[in-house]
Protein backbone atom coordinates (compact mmCIF):
# COMPACT_ATOMS: atom_id res chain seq x y z
CA UNK A 1 0.00 0.00 0.00
CA UNK A 2 1.38 3.36 -0.89
CA UNK A 3 0.95 4.53 2.44
CA UNK A 4 2.25 8.31 3.32
CA UNK A 5 2.21 9.02 -0.47
CA UNK A 6 0.84 12.89 -0.45
CA UNK A 7 1.18 12.86 3.41
CA UNK A 8 2.92 16.12 3.36
CA UNK A 9 -0.13 17.92 1.86
CA UNK A 10 -1.32 17.66 4.85
CA UNK A 11 1.73 18.50 6.93
CA UNK A 12 1.74 15.11 8.73
CA UNK A 13 -0.09 13.98 11.10
CA UNK A 14 -0.04 15.30 14.57
CA UNK A 15 0.68 12.80 17.15
CA UNK A 16 -2.41 12.15 19.09
CA UNK A 17 -2.23 11.39 22.76
CA UNK A 18 -4.65 10.38 25.36
CA UNK A 19 -4.07 11.86 29.35
CA UNK A 20 -5.57 9.88 32.21
CA UNK A 21 -5.59 9.73 35.57
CA UNK A 22 -7.04 6.34 36.04
CA UNK A 23 -7.53 6.42 39.76
CA UNK A 24 -8.64 8.89 42.73
CA UNK A 25 -6.03 11.15 42.62
CA UNK A 26 -6.56 15.13 43.07
CA UNK A 27 -3.22 15.80 42.00
CA UNK A 28 -4.31 17.41 38.44
CA UNK A 29 -1.49 20.50 38.15
CA UNK A 30 1.16 18.21 36.39
CA UNK A 31 -0.63 16.46 34.32
CA UNK A 32 -2.47 19.93 33.18
CA UNK A 33 0.50 21.04 32.90
CA UNK A 34 1.68 18.34 30.59
CA UNK A 35 -1.37 18.63 28.39
CA UNK A 36 -0.78 22.33 27.59
CA UNK A 37 2.91 21.42 27.02
CA UNK A 38 2.15 18.98 24.61
CA UNK A 39 -0.21 21.38 22.25
CA UNK A 40 2.47 23.70 22.25
CA UNK A 41 4.57 21.01 20.66
CA UNK A 42 1.90 20.17 18.34
CA UNK A 43 0.17 17.29 19.69
CA UNK A 44 -3.43 16.65 19.84
CA UNK A 45 -4.52 16.09 23.34
CA UNK A 46 -7.26 14.39 24.73
CA UNK A 47 -7.43 15.08 28.74
CA UNK A 48 -10.72 13.48 30.29
CA UNK A 49 -9.91 13.83 33.54
CA UNK A 50 -10.63 11.25 35.56
CA UNK A 51 -10.75 7.95 34.12
CA UNK A 52 -11.87 5.47 37.24
CA UNK A 53 -11.00 1.86 35.09
CA UNK A 54 -8.63 0.50 32.83
CA UNK A 55 -11.27 -0.63 30.78
CA UNK A 56 -12.71 3.48 29.85
CA UNK A 57 -8.28 4.33 29.35
CA UNK A 58 -8.44 1.53 27.19
CA UNK A 59 -11.79 1.84 25.47
CA UNK A 60 -11.22 5.60 24.56
CA UNK A 61 -7.66 5.12 23.66
CA UNK A 62 -8.86 2.39 20.92
CA UNK A 63 -11.93 5.01 20.07
CA UNK A 64 -9.51 7.87 19.53
CA UNK A 65 -6.88 5.74 17.99
CA UNK A 66 -4.35 7.48 20.03
CA UNK A 67 -0.68 6.92 19.42
CA UNK A 68 0.06 6.91 22.86
CA UNK A 69 -1.48 6.46 26.20
CA UNK A 70 -0.04 9.31 29.46
CA UNK A 71 -0.82 8.08 32.70
CA UNK A 72 -0.67 9.93 35.55
CA UNK A 73 -0.58 9.14 39.52
CA UNK A 74 0.72 10.96 42.47
CA UNK A 75 -0.89 8.75 44.86
CA UNK A 76 1.61 5.58 44.84
CA UNK A 77 -1.27 3.09 43.35
CA UNK A 78 0.72 3.09 40.19
CA UNK A 79 1.69 -0.33 40.71
CA UNK A 80 -1.25 -1.97 40.64
CA UNK A 81 -3.23 0.72 38.59
CA UNK A 82 -0.68 1.40 35.49
CA UNK A 83 -0.31 -2.39 35.46
CA UNK A 84 -3.80 -3.29 34.84
CA UNK A 85 -3.76 -0.84 32.03
CA UNK A 86 -1.29 -2.97 30.30
CA UNK A 87 -2.96 -6.29 31.16
CA UNK A 88 -5.44 -5.38 29.59
CA UNK A 89 -3.80 -3.87 26.52
CA UNK A 90 -2.40 -7.50 26.08
CA UNK A 91 -5.56 -9.23 26.64
CA UNK A 92 -6.87 -7.43 23.81
CA UNK A 93 -3.61 -7.33 21.56
CA UNK A 94 -3.09 -4.07 21.32
CA UNK A 95 0.79 -2.97 20.49
CA UNK A 96 0.38 0.21 18.59
CA UNK A 97 -0.65 2.24 21.27
CA UNK A 98 2.53 3.17 23.36
CA UNK A 99 1.98 3.21 27.70
CA UNK A 100 4.02 6.12 28.75
CA UNK A 101 3.94 6.61 33.00
CA UNK A 102 4.83 9.23 35.12
CA UNK A 103 3.85 11.12 38.68
CA UNK A 104 6.13 9.98 42.12
CA UNK A 105 6.76 6.88 40.94
CA UNK A 106 10.22 5.82 43.51
CA UNK A 107 13.34 4.72 41.12
CA UNK A 108 12.72 0.97 42.64
CA UNK A 109 9.37 0.81 40.74
CA UNK A 110 10.52 1.74 37.36
CA UNK A 111 12.26 -1.29 36.00
CA UNK A 112 9.12 -3.13 37.08
CA UNK A 113 7.19 -0.79 34.64
CA UNK A 114 9.61 -0.92 31.73
CA UNK A 115 9.20 -4.83 31.95
CA UNK A 116 5.64 -4.29 31.43
CA UNK A 117 6.31 -1.95 28.49
CA UNK A 118 4.77 1.55 30.47
CA UNK A 119 8.01 3.72 29.88
CA UNK A 120 8.65 7.07 31.27
CA UNK A 121 8.02 6.87 34.15
CA UNK A 122 9.26 10.55 34.96
CA UNK A 123 8.82 12.21 38.31
CA UNK A 124 8.85 15.46 39.56
CA UNK A 125 11.09 18.03 38.24
CA UNK A 126 11.44 16.42 35.16
CA UNK A 127 12.61 18.83 32.68
CA UNK A 128 8.94 19.41 29.93
CA UNK A 129 11.38 18.72 26.80
CA UNK A 130 12.44 16.17 28.35
CA UNK A 131 9.10 14.58 28.38
CA UNK A 132 7.56 15.81 25.03
CA UNK A 133 11.16 14.48 23.80
CA UNK A 134 10.38 10.95 25.04
CA UNK A 135 6.61 10.78 23.89
CA UNK A 136 7.88 11.72 19.98
CA UNK A 137 9.84 8.67 20.10
CA UNK A 138 7.26 6.94 21.21
CA UNK A 139 4.71 7.42 18.82
CA UNK A 140 7.01 7.39 15.63
CA UNK A 141 7.86 3.68 16.74
CA UNK A 142 3.81 3.07 16.70
CA UNK A 143 3.34 5.08 13.46
CA UNK A 144 6.03 2.67 12.45
CA UNK A 145 3.70 -0.45 13.26
CA UNK A 146 0.63 1.45 12.09
CA UNK A 147 1.92 2.39 8.96
CA UNK A 148 2.85 -1.77 8.93
CA UNK A 149 -0.81 -2.63 9.47
CA UNK A 150 -2.37 -1.05 6.18
CA UNK B 1 0.58 -7.44 16.18
CA UNK B 2 -2.65 -7.94 14.34
CA UNK B 3 -2.01 -7.30 10.86
CA UNK B 4 -5.07 -5.28 9.44
CA UNK B 5 -5.42 -5.68 5.74
CA UNK B 6 -7.40 -3.17 3.95
CA UNK B 7 -10.35 -5.36 3.19
CA UNK B 8 -10.97 -6.83 6.61
CA UNK B 9 -10.84 -2.83 7.83
CA UNK B 10 -13.42 -2.55 5.45
CA UNK B 11 -15.91 -5.41 6.00
CA UNK B 12 -14.77 -4.49 9.83
CA UNK B 13 -16.34 -1.11 9.51
CA UNK B 14 -19.79 -2.64 7.74
CA UNK B 15 -20.07 -5.08 10.52
CA UNK B 16 -19.78 -2.47 13.13
CA UNK B 17 -16.19 -3.36 14.14
CA UNK B 18 -14.74 -0.23 17.26
CA UNK B 19 -11.12 -1.02 16.19
CA UNK B 20 -12.03 -0.64 12.50
CA UNK B 21 -13.89 2.01 12.69
CA UNK B 22 -11.74 3.49 14.49
CA UNK B 23 -8.53 3.13 12.37
CA UNK B 24 -10.72 3.59 8.82
CA UNK B 25 -11.51 7.10 10.61
CA UNK B 26 -7.46 7.97 11.10
CA UNK B 27 -6.47 6.72 7.91
CA UNK B 28 -8.86 9.64 5.94
CA UNK B 29 -8.25 11.84 8.50
CA UNK B 30 -4.77 11.40 8.62
CA UNK B 31 -4.50 10.42 4.55
CA UNK B 32 -7.10 12.40 2.82
CA UNK B 33 -6.06 12.27 -0.77
CA UNK B 34 -4.57 9.04 0.01
CA UNK B 35 -5.15 5.55 -1.91
CA UNK B 36 -6.36 3.59 0.82
CA UNK B 37 -8.61 6.60 2.07
CA UNK B 38 -10.35 6.91 -1.19
CA UNK B 39 -10.75 2.83 -1.53
CA UNK B 40 -12.72 3.30 1.73
CA UNK B 41 -14.90 5.61 0.87
CA UNK B 42 -15.18 4.28 -2.14
CA UNK B 43 -16.35 0.25 -1.18
CA UNK B 44 -18.39 1.79 1.94
CA UNK B 45 -20.28 4.26 -0.09
CA UNK B 46 -23.45 1.81 -0.55
CA UNK B 47 -23.52 1.13 2.46
CA UNK B 48 -23.99 4.90 4.01
CA UNK B 49 -27.38 6.96 3.86
CA UNK B 50 -28.85 5.09 6.60
CA UNK B 51 -28.11 7.27 9.70
CA UNK B 52 -29.57 10.57 10.65
CA UNK B 53 -26.93 13.17 10.73
CA UNK B 54 -27.50 16.05 13.57
CA UNK B 55 -25.27 18.91 13.35
CA UNK B 56 -24.97 20.59 17.03
CA UNK B 57 -23.50 23.94 16.23
CA UNK B 58 -23.66 27.44 18.59
CA UNK B 59 -21.38 29.64 20.85
CA UNK B 60 -18.27 28.52 22.88
CA UNK B 61 -19.48 27.35 26.18
CA UNK B 62 -23.19 27.42 25.39
CA UNK B 63 -23.36 23.86 26.19
CA UNK B 64 -22.62 21.74 23.24
CA UNK B 65 -21.22 19.11 24.57
CA UNK B 66 -23.26 18.42 27.42
CA UNK B 67 -26.18 18.19 25.66
CA UNK B 68 -24.74 15.85 23.08
CA UNK B 69 -24.04 13.91 26.60
CA UNK B 70 -27.45 13.44 27.56
CA UNK B 71 -28.84 12.69 24.15
CA UNK B 72 -26.63 10.07 23.76
CA UNK B 73 -27.25 8.58 27.16
CA UNK B 74 -31.18 9.00 26.51
CA UNK B 75 -31.22 7.82 22.51
CA UNK B 76 -28.94 5.26 23.05
CA UNK B 77 -31.58 4.41 26.09
CA UNK B 78 -34.36 3.95 23.48
CA UNK B 79 -31.94 1.45 21.77
CA UNK B 80 -30.73 3.24 19.03
CA UNK B 81 -26.56 3.35 18.38
CA UNK B 82 -25.63 6.94 18.44
CA UNK B 83 -21.88 7.98 17.49
CA UNK B 84 -20.61 11.16 18.29
CA UNK B 85 -18.20 13.97 16.18
CA UNK B 86 -16.77 16.71 18.17
CA UNK B 87 -14.55 19.37 16.65
CA UNK B 88 -11.94 21.17 18.26
CA UNK B 89 -9.80 24.27 16.92
CA UNK B 90 -6.20 23.58 16.44
CA UNK B 91 -3.67 26.06 17.54
CA UNK B 92 -2.34 28.13 15.20
CA UNK B 93 1.00 28.74 16.40
CA UNK B 94 1.83 24.83 16.56
CA UNK B 95 -0.35 23.10 15.11
CA UNK B 96 -1.63 21.02 18.07
CA UNK B 97 -4.76 20.99 20.04
CA UNK B 98 -6.56 20.50 23.76
CA UNK B 99 -9.74 18.08 22.40
CA UNK B 100 -11.55 18.83 24.98
CA UNK B 101 -14.63 18.16 24.18
CA UNK B 102 -15.13 14.80 25.01
CA UNK B 103 -14.19 15.24 29.18
CA UNK B 104 -18.31 16.78 29.33
CA UNK B 105 -19.77 13.82 28.19
CA UNK B 106 -17.58 11.21 29.34
CA UNK B 107 -19.91 9.69 31.69
CA UNK B 108 -22.63 8.26 29.11
CA UNK B 109 -20.33 7.62 26.73
CA UNK B 110 -18.87 4.85 28.88
CA UNK B 111 -22.11 3.61 30.72
CA UNK B 112 -24.07 4.02 27.30
CA UNK B 113 -20.89 1.89 25.41
CA UNK B 114 -21.28 5.15 22.55
CA UNK B 115 -18.16 5.44 20.40
CA UNK B 116 -17.35 9.23 20.00
CA UNK B 117 -14.12 10.53 18.41
CA UNK B 118 -12.81 13.94 18.66
CA UNK B 119 -11.27 16.01 15.87
CA UNK B 120 -9.06 19.02 15.59
CA UNK B 121 -9.98 21.15 12.63
CA UNK B 122 -6.39 21.59 11.37
CA UNK B 123 -6.80 24.66 10.73
CA UNK B 124 -9.89 24.49 8.15
CA UNK B 125 -12.54 27.30 8.61
CA UNK B 126 -15.86 26.98 8.88
CA UNK B 127 -16.17 25.10 12.05
CA UNK B 128 -15.65 21.71 10.85
CA UNK B 129 -12.61 19.83 9.72
CA UNK B 130 -11.72 18.58 6.22
CA UNK B 131 -11.95 14.76 7.22
CA UNK B 132 -15.60 15.06 9.09
CA UNK B 133 -17.41 14.05 5.60
CA UNK B 134 -15.60 10.71 4.97
CA UNK B 135 -15.77 10.04 9.12
CA UNK B 136 -19.29 10.09 9.22
CA UNK B 137 -19.59 7.60 6.54
CA UNK B 138 -17.62 5.61 8.17
CA UNK B 139 -19.98 5.93 11.03
CA UNK B 140 -22.53 5.54 9.09
CA UNK B 141 -22.01 2.31 7.63
CA UNK B 142 -20.91 1.23 10.74
CA UNK B 143 -24.81 0.86 11.45
CA UNK B 144 -25.37 3.98 13.23
CA UNK B 145 -28.70 5.06 13.18
CA UNK B 146 -27.71 8.84 14.39
CA UNK B 147 -24.85 10.60 14.06
CA UNK B 148 -24.06 13.39 16.26
CA UNK B 149 -21.74 16.36 15.11
CA UNK B 150 -20.15 18.98 17.35
CA UNK B 151 -19.00 21.97 15.88
CA UNK B 152 -15.75 23.88 16.61
CA UNK B 153 -17.83 26.65 18.45
CA UNK B 154 -16.74 29.75 16.70
CA UNK B 155 -20.20 31.05 16.51
CA UNK B 156 -20.91 32.88 13.35
CA UNK B 157 -18.37 31.22 11.29
CA UNK B 158 -19.65 27.57 11.64
CA UNK B 159 -21.91 27.38 8.48
CA UNK B 160 -20.28 24.54 6.78
CA UNK B 161 -21.99 22.29 8.90
CA UNK B 162 -25.18 23.17 6.52
CA UNK B 163 -23.25 20.98 4.20
CA UNK B 164 -22.73 18.03 6.37
CA UNK B 165 -25.83 17.96 8.55
CA UNK B 166 -29.24 17.19 7.64
CA UNK B 167 -31.04 18.40 11.20
CA UNK B 168 -28.91 21.61 12.28
CA UNK B 169 -29.45 22.01 16.21
CA UNK B 170 -28.53 25.73 17.05
CA UNK B 171 -27.89 26.07 20.43
CA UNK B 172 -28.09 29.49 22.52
CA UNK B 173 -28.77 30.16 25.96
CA UNK B 174 -28.86 33.40 28.64
CA UNK B 175 -25.76 36.04 28.91
CA UNK B 176 -24.97 35.72 25.02
CA UNK B 177 -25.09 39.82 24.93
CA UNK B 178 -23.52 40.77 21.30
CA UNK B 179 -23.13 37.31 20.38
CA UNK B 180 -26.79 36.73 20.25
CA UNK B 181 -27.15 40.12 18.10
CA UNK B 182 -24.63 38.90 15.61
CA UNK B 183 -26.58 35.33 15.30
CA UNK B 184 -30.01 37.22 14.70
CA UNK B 185 -28.05 39.07 12.21
CA UNK B 186 -26.20 36.24 10.62
CA UNK B 187 -27.04 32.89 11.01
CA UNK B 188 -30.44 32.02 12.44
CA UNK B 189 -31.47 30.57 8.93
CA UNK B 190 -29.19 27.77 9.15
CA UNK B 191 -30.85 26.54 12.23
CA UNK B 192 -33.91 24.00 12.15
CA UNK B 193 -33.99 23.52 15.91
CA UNK B 194 -33.46 26.16 18.30
CA UNK B 195 -32.30 25.29 21.98
CA UNK B 196 -31.99 28.00 24.68
CA UNK B 197 -29.91 25.86 27.28
CA UNK B 198 -29.11 27.08 30.62
CA UNK B 199 -32.78 27.63 31.77
CA UNK B 200 -32.16 27.56 35.34
CA UNK B 201 -29.96 30.52 34.72
CA UNK B 202 -31.59 34.06 34.71
CA UNK B 203 -32.63 35.18 31.64
CA UNK B 204 -33.06 31.76 30.11
CA UNK B 205 -36.85 33.19 29.42
CA UNK B 206 -35.87 36.40 27.67
CA UNK B 207 -33.64 34.80 25.44
CA UNK B 208 -35.90 32.10 24.04
CA UNK B 209 -38.75 34.96 23.78
CA UNK B 210 -35.97 36.94 21.81
CA UNK B 211 -35.24 33.57 19.65
CA UNK B 212 -39.33 32.83 19.13
CA UNK B 213 -39.85 36.97 18.15
CA UNK B 214 -36.71 36.73 15.50
CA UNK B 215 -38.39 34.06 14.04
CA UNK B 216 -41.81 35.03 13.70
CA UNK B 217 -40.63 37.82 11.70
CA UNK B 218 -38.38 35.78 9.33
CA UNK B 219 -39.38 34.57 6.35
CA UNK B 220 -41.18 31.23 6.09
CA UNK B 221 -40.48 27.98 4.49
CA UNK B 222 -42.70 24.95 4.70
CA UNK B 223 -40.59 23.73 7.92
CA UNK B 224 -40.96 26.04 10.73
CA UNK B 225 -37.88 26.02 13.14
CA UNK B 226 -39.28 25.11 17.07
CA UNK B 227 -37.18 26.62 20.14
CA UNK B 228 -36.70 24.27 22.75
CA UNK B 229 -35.80 25.29 26.46
CA UNK B 230 -33.87 22.87 28.25
CA UNK B 231 -31.44 22.73 31.65
CA UNK B 232 -29.00 20.34 30.79
CA UNK B 233 -27.78 19.96 34.42
CA UNK B 234 -31.09 18.26 35.34
CA UNK B 235 -31.93 16.70 31.26
CA UNK B 236 -35.30 19.23 31.83
CA UNK B 237 -36.59 19.44 28.32
CA UNK B 238 -34.96 16.86 27.09
CA UNK B 239 -38.09 14.97 25.57
CA UNK B 240 -39.76 17.40 23.78
CA UNK B 241 -36.11 18.24 22.28
CA UNK B 242 -35.59 14.66 20.82
CA UNK B 243 -38.98 14.80 20.04
CA UNK B 244 -38.20 17.29 17.76
CA UNK B 245 -34.89 16.21 16.77
CA UNK B 246 -37.19 12.85 14.83
CA UNK B 247 -39.41 15.00 13.47
CA UNK B 248 -36.98 17.28 11.61
CA UNK B 249 -34.95 13.70 10.49
CA UNK B 250 -38.09 12.34 9.11
CA UNK B 251 -39.06 15.42 7.64
CA UNK B 252 -35.67 15.70 5.78
CA UNK B 253 -35.35 12.19 4.80
CA UNK B 254 -38.07 13.39 2.82
CA UNK B 255 -36.50 16.38 0.84
CA UNK B 256 -33.73 15.62 -2.08
CA UNK B 257 -33.38 19.43 -2.37
CA UNK B 258 -30.86 18.69 0.78
CA UNK B 259 -28.99 15.37 -0.25
CA UNK B 260 -28.88 17.44 -3.40
CA UNK B 261 -27.37 20.56 -2.09
CA UNK B 262 -25.61 18.17 0.23
CA UNK B 263 -23.87 16.25 -2.05
CA UNK B 264 -22.77 19.16 -4.48
CA UNK B 265 -21.65 20.52 -2.06
CA UNK B 266 -18.86 17.79 -0.66
CA UNK B 267 -18.50 17.11 -4.98
CA UNK B 268 -17.21 20.80 -4.83
CA UNK B 269 -14.77 19.64 -2.25
CA UNK B 270 -13.59 16.77 -3.17
CA UNK B 271 -13.30 17.65 -7.19
CA UNK B 272 -10.66 20.69 -5.61
CA UNK B 273 -8.73 18.69 -3.76
CA UNK B 274 -8.35 16.01 -6.67
CA UNK B 275 -7.13 18.57 -8.59
CA UNK B 276 -4.50 19.78 -6.60
CA UNK B 277 -3.40 16.42 -4.89
CA UNK B 278 -2.97 15.38 -8.97
CA UNK B 279 -0.50 17.90 -9.42
CA UNK B 280 1.02 18.14 -6.35
CA UNK B 281 3.96 16.02 -6.88
CA UNK B 282 4.91 18.26 -10.32
CA UNK B 283 4.17 21.28 -8.70
CA UNK B 284 6.75 20.21 -5.61
CA UNK B 285 9.03 19.07 -8.31
CA UNK B 286 8.92 22.77 -10.12
CA UNK B 287 9.02 24.65 -7.17
CA UNK B 288 12.57 22.73 -5.54
CA UNK B 289 14.26 23.18 -9.27
CA UNK B 290 16.32 25.77 -8.30
CA UNK B 291 17.72 26.72 -11.21
CA UNK B 292 14.74 26.59 -13.24
CA UNK B 293 12.91 29.17 -10.41
CA UNK B 294 16.34 31.41 -10.61
CA UNK B 295 15.56 31.61 -14.69
CA UNK B 296 12.44 32.83 -13.98
CA UNK B 297 13.02 35.56 -11.87
CA UNK B 298 16.37 36.68 -13.48
CA UNK B 299 14.57 36.91 -16.61
CA UNK B 300 11.79 38.99 -14.87
CA UNK B 301 8.60 36.37 -15.68
CA UNK B 302 5.79 37.56 -13.71
CA UNK B 303 4.28 35.21 -11.38
CA UNK B 304 0.67 34.64 -13.26
CA UNK B 305 2.63 33.69 -16.63
CA UNK B 306 4.79 31.36 -14.75
CA UNK B 307 1.99 29.16 -12.81
CA UNK B 308 -0.16 29.40 -16.13
CA UNK B 309 3.10 27.80 -18.05
CA UNK B 310 3.34 25.30 -15.82
CA UNK B 311 -0.15 24.15 -15.38
CA UNK B 312 -0.78 24.13 -18.96
CA UNK B 313 2.51 22.20 -19.44
CA UNK B 314 0.73 19.94 -16.92
CA UNK B 315 -2.88 19.63 -17.71
C1 LIG C 1 0.50 20.37 45.16
C2 LIG C 1 0.29 19.08 45.94
C3 LIG C 1 -0.98 18.79 46.39
C4 LIG C 1 -2.18 19.67 46.03
C5 LIG C 1 -2.68 19.24 44.63
C6 LIG C 1 -3.28 20.38 43.81
C7 LIG C 1 -3.61 19.94 42.42
N1 LIG C 1 -4.78 20.29 41.96
O1 LIG C 1 -2.84 19.29 41.74
C8 LIG C 1 -3.15 19.28 47.19
C9 LIG C 1 -2.92 20.24 48.34
C10 LIG C 1 -4.64 19.27 46.80
C11 LIG C 1 -2.64 17.91 47.58
C12 LIG C 1 -3.37 16.99 48.27
C13 LIG C 1 -2.91 15.76 48.70
N2 LIG C 1 -1.63 15.31 48.60
CO1 LIG C 1 -0.26 16.21 47.59
N3 LIG C 1 1.21 17.06 46.84
C14 LIG C 1 1.37 18.19 46.18
C15 LIG C 1 2.87 18.40 45.87
C16 LIG C 1 3.43 19.33 46.90
C17 LIG C 1 3.20 18.96 44.49
C18 LIG C 1 2.50 18.29 43.30
C19 LIG C 1 2.48 19.20 42.10
O2 LIG C 1 1.48 19.79 41.75
N4 LIG C 1 3.64 19.38 41.45
C20 LIG C 1 3.80 20.24 40.30
C21 LIG C 1 3.53 19.43 39.01
C22 LIG C 1 3.75 20.31 37.77
O3 LIG C 1 4.45 18.37 38.96
P1 LIG C 1 4.04 16.84 38.96
O4 LIG C 1 2.61 16.65 39.23
O5 LIG C 1 5.02 16.08 39.74
O6 LIG C 1 4.25 16.47 37.41
C23 LIG C 1 5.52 16.49 36.84
C24 LIG C 1 6.23 15.14 36.86
O7 LIG C 1 5.86 14.34 37.93
C25 LIG C 1 5.91 14.53 35.55
N5 LIG C 1 4.71 13.74 35.37
C26 LIG C 1 3.58 13.71 36.07
N6 LIG C 1 2.69 12.90 35.50
C27 LIG C 1 3.25 12.39 34.40
C28 LIG C 1 2.78 11.51 33.44
C29 LIG C 1 3.60 11.14 32.38
C30 LIG C 1 3.09 10.20 31.36
C31 LIG C 1 4.90 11.67 32.29
C32 LIG C 1 5.77 11.27 31.18
C33 LIG C 1 5.36 12.56 33.25
C34 LIG C 1 4.55 12.91 34.30
O8 LIG C 1 5.82 15.64 34.70
C35 LIG C 1 5.32 16.79 35.38
C36 LIG C 1 6.05 17.98 34.89
O9 LIG C 1 7.42 17.88 35.17
C37 LIG C 1 3.41 16.94 46.01
C38 LIG C 1 4.86 16.81 46.45
C39 LIG C 1 5.77 16.90 45.26
N7 LIG C 1 6.76 17.72 45.40
O10 LIG C 1 5.57 16.23 44.25
C40 LIG C 1 2.46 16.35 47.07
C41 LIG C 1 2.19 14.87 47.11
C42 LIG C 1 2.02 14.35 45.68
N8 LIG C 1 0.91 14.79 47.82
C43 LIG C 1 0.85 13.74 48.61
C44 LIG C 1 -0.28 13.42 49.41
C45 LIG C 1 -0.12 12.24 50.34
C46 LIG C 1 -1.46 14.18 49.35
C47 LIG C 1 -2.75 13.90 50.12
C48 LIG C 1 -3.17 12.43 50.15
C49 LIG C 1 -2.76 14.39 51.53
C50 LIG C 1 -1.59 15.20 51.88
N9 LIG C 1 -0.73 14.59 52.64
O11 LIG C 1 -1.53 16.36 51.54
C51 LIG C 1 -3.79 14.77 49.39
C52 LIG C 1 -4.57 13.91 48.41
C53 LIG C 1 -5.35 14.73 47.38
C54 LIG C 1 -6.21 13.89 46.47
N10 LIG C 1 -7.52 14.08 46.46
O12 LIG C 1 -5.73 13.05 45.76
C55 LIG C 1 2.13 12.92 48.57
C56 LIG C 1 1.94 11.61 47.80
C57 LIG C 1 2.66 10.47 48.46
C58 LIG C 1 2.68 9.20 47.66
N11 LIG C 1 2.75 9.20 46.36
O13 LIG C 1 2.69 8.17 48.27
C59 LIG C 1 3.14 13.95 47.97
C60 LIG C 1 4.27 13.26 47.12
C61 LIG C 1 3.74 14.74 49.11
C62 LIG C 1 4.57 13.86 50.03
N12 LIG C 1 5.88 13.84 49.86
O14 LIG C 1 4.03 13.23 50.90
N13 LIG C 1 -1.35 17.73 47.18
N1 LIG D 1 -26.13 26.14 34.60
C1 LIG D 1 -25.99 25.37 33.52
N2 LIG D 1 -24.75 25.10 33.06
C2 LIG D 1 -24.63 24.31 31.98
C3 LIG D 1 -25.75 23.78 31.30
N3 LIG D 1 -25.30 23.05 30.26
C4 LIG D 1 -23.95 23.13 30.28
N4 LIG D 1 -23.54 23.89 31.32
C5 LIG D 1 -22.15 24.22 31.67
O1 LIG D 1 -21.60 25.06 30.68
C6 LIG D 1 -20.19 24.84 30.56
C7 LIG D 1 -19.78 24.59 29.13
O2 LIG D 1 -20.38 23.40 28.68
P1 LIG D 1 -19.87 22.62 27.40
O3 LIG D 1 -20.80 21.48 27.21
O4 LIG D 1 -18.43 22.34 27.48
O5 LIG D 1 -20.11 23.73 26.29
P2 LIG D 1 -19.68 23.70 24.74
O6 LIG D 1 -20.67 24.51 24.02
O7 LIG D 1 -19.50 22.30 24.30
O8 LIG D 1 -18.28 24.44 24.81
P3 LIG D 1 -17.14 24.50 23.66
O9 LIG D 1 -17.03 23.16 23.04
O10 LIG D 1 -15.94 24.90 24.42
O11 LIG D 1 -17.59 25.54 22.69
C8 LIG D 1 -19.88 23.65 31.48
O12 LIG D 1 -19.37 24.16 32.67
C9 LIG D 1 -21.23 23.02 31.70
O13 LIG D 1 -21.33 22.33 32.92
C10 LIG D 1 -27.06 24.09 31.81
O14 LIG D 1 -28.09 23.68 31.29
N5 LIG D 1 -27.11 24.88 32.92
MG1 LIG E 1 -17.83 21.41 23.44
Amino acid sequence: METGKNQSLFNGRPIKILLAKPGIDGHDRGILVLAKAFRDAGMEVIYVGLLPTPEEVVDTAVNEDVDVIALSLLNGAHMTVFKKVADLMKARNINDIAVVGGGTIPEADKPKLEKMGISGNYGPGTPISKIVEHITERAAEMRKLKSMEE
Amino acid sequence: MILLKLDELIQGIINGDRRSVSRAISIVENEQVSINAKKIVKEIFANTGRAHIVGITGPPGIGKSTMIGNLSAMLSGTGRKVSVVAIDASSPFSGGSLLGNRIRMQDSLTRHGVFMRSLANRGLKGGLSRSIWDTVKILDASGSDIIIVETVGAGQADLDVVNLAETIVMVLGPGLGDEIQAIKAGIMEIGNLFVINKMDLPGAFIAQKDIEETLAMSPKGVWKPPVVGVNSLTREGYEDLIREIDRHGKFVKKSSDLAFRKFRAELEITIDEELRSRFYEEIRAFLSDNEKIRNLMEKKTDPYSAAENLINSLA
